[in-house]
């Protein structure tokens, strides 16, 4: 990771997910902007920072999965333990 | 309240509250500080609710500056809020625990408020250009190069290798360890004409206007002598030039930085580099703090340490050491030996577990009290650097 000022405060273009939604890196979504503007204002994000964050949440969903996941059950399964 | 607290707490409201009324403490077992006190006003959910308190009036810095020394800058609160890891990308905004924790230091410091342990240190660096560290080499601006006597390395051009205080007065074999590499490697690199300290630690401890004024000196230094790359081994000085320099250099920073242990990774990718001599070691590697969770950087030392013949390597996930700590960061050991100290032995009391004889680490800053818990403990310290030229026959 070879850090360069520019390039790390040019985010690649937005694109338009849905009303609500864009997108600039691939399976990564960003909030609307426009949407941000009055109660909360947007950080800096340096382009490293947003990945950076996207992939130790996948590094820790993995691990999550790792330690407790170690048997899949249905909804249907859950309602049934619950109303017993 | 006087006007830089008012400033200061409507700065922060919005992240304050953010915490506040999360109030989750996903942070809290992550939290190295946490772990060995178990005080609650020494948390980062604490260091949020205090700045709730402030702008409602009902507390002043004074009060609190004291607690917030508490904090290595380790990053794994920030990044284990979900503030930070579920939703700090989609929002653009995320838990900044590290940033707050500064804040407040250079509050307090701006209002005269300073912890005596640390008010020493910087006066001590303002003087003599570098950190006061205690090492084989007296820490002086006409010493700084010594490390590297008999290597005949330039000053300047168009690369520079930056050397961090710790390592260029103290761990000396880490900086010319990493000097040979490069040379094997035929990598092109100079020396600075006349380093002074990053500035990084002074504005951790809140002494933002030194901070700033030796990044100034360092930056116009790279300037006239026409560095375009600045290679940096240590991963304090890392976050420095790639956080605090941009923060004060804004636009006007063009200067490319470059991670060493990622250089070196690619170049033992690319061939240029090949381990061969074998290391019979039973190691596990710890992730220093700054490369793991605050800059997501764990692949290449790995990668490394299984390109090197010989190590029997037990290796602890990156998920897993986001709570783990040397306490080396954050100015912590300056003012709180005894709880560095303590962080350091539970981090050597992990890898006592897997049975191994030496800790691997990438941070200069981590070894010294690394070193010192686990020499109760039969574990060497070892530098990841130094592991390599060993391995590549240019030992120090
Ligand atoms: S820092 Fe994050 S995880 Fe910790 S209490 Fe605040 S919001 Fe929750
Ligand atoms: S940065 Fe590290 S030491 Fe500081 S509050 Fe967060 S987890 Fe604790």
């Amino acid at each position: 990771m070879k850090y360069r000022y520019q390039e790390e405060m040019s985010p690649p273009p937005a694109r338009r997910a849905t009303d609500v939604a864009i997108t600039r890196f691939e399976h990564v979504y960003e909030v609307e902007p426009g949407l941000m503007t009055e109660h909360v204002t947007q950080q800096t994000f340096p382009n490293w920072d947003t990945l950076r964050l996207v992939r130790s949440r996948a590094d820790h969903l993995a691990w999550m999965h790792r330690h407790f996941a170690d048997k899949v059950i249905s909804g249907e399964e859950l309602l049934h333990d619950l109303d017993e | 309240m006087p006007d830089p607290e008012k400033e200061f707490a409507e700065e922060w409201r919005d992240a304050a509250y953010n915490c506040f009324s999360s109030g989750h403490k996903f942070c809290r077992e992550v939290c190295p500080v946490m772990q060995v006190t178990r005080n609650e006003s020494w948390s980062p959910t604490a260091f949020h609710a205090n700045v709730v308190a402030m702008e409602k009036g009902e507390l002043e810095v004074a009060d609190v500056a004291a607690d917030y020394v508490n904090c290595t800058g380790c990053g794994a609160c920030e990044l284990r809020c979900p503030n930070s890891l579920f939703t700090g990308d989609f929002y653009r905004f995320r838990t900044r625990t590290v940033d707050l924790v500064k804040a407040v230091r250079g509050l307090a410091v701006e209002q005269g408020l300073h912890q005596p342990g640390w008010q020493r240190w910087n006066l001590l660096t303002d003087e003599r250009r570098h950190e006061p560290v205690l090492g084989a080499t007296p820490v002086e601006q006409a010493r700084v190069r010594d490390w590297a006597d008999g290597l005949d390395l330039p000053i300047g051009g168009e690369s520079i290798l930056f050397v961090d205080c710790e390592a260029a007065f103290h761990r000396t074999s880490v900086p010319r360890s990493v000097a040979r590499i490069l040379n094997l490697a035929g990598y092109p690199f100079g020396l600075m004409n006349e380093q002074w300290c990053c500035g990084g630690p002074a504005a951790e401890m809140g002494y933002e206007e030194q901070a700033r004024r030796f990044a100034r000196h360092n930056l116009d230094d790279w300037r006239a002598a026409g560095v375009r790359r600045v290679l940096v081994l240590d991963p304090h000085d890392y976050i420095t030039f790639t956080e605090d320099y941009p923060k004060y250099f804004g636009d006007a920073y063009d200067i490319e930085i470059v991670l060493v242990v990622e250089l070196l990774a690619e170049l033992i990718r690319e061939g240029r580099l090949t381990p061969h001599v074998p290391v019979e070691r039973a190691v596990t590697y710890h992730d220093p703090c700054r490369l793991n969770k605050r800059k997501g950087v764990w692949r290449e030392p790995r990668e490394i340490l299984r390109a090197i013949p010989g190590l029997t390597f037990h290796d602890v996930d990156r998920v897993t050491q986001w709570s783990y700590c040397s306490g080396g960061g954050g100015g912590l050991p300056v003012e709180k030996p005894e709880l560095t100290a303590k962080i350091s032995e539970q981090r050597v009391g992990k890898a006592a577990e897997l049975g191994v004889d030496t800790l691997v680490s990438a941070c200069p800053w981590s070894e010294r009290p690394l070193s010192e818990a686990g020499a109760a403990r039969s574990i060497d310290v070892v530098d990841l650097h130094e592991l390599l030229a060993e391995s590549l026959g240019v030992a120090p």
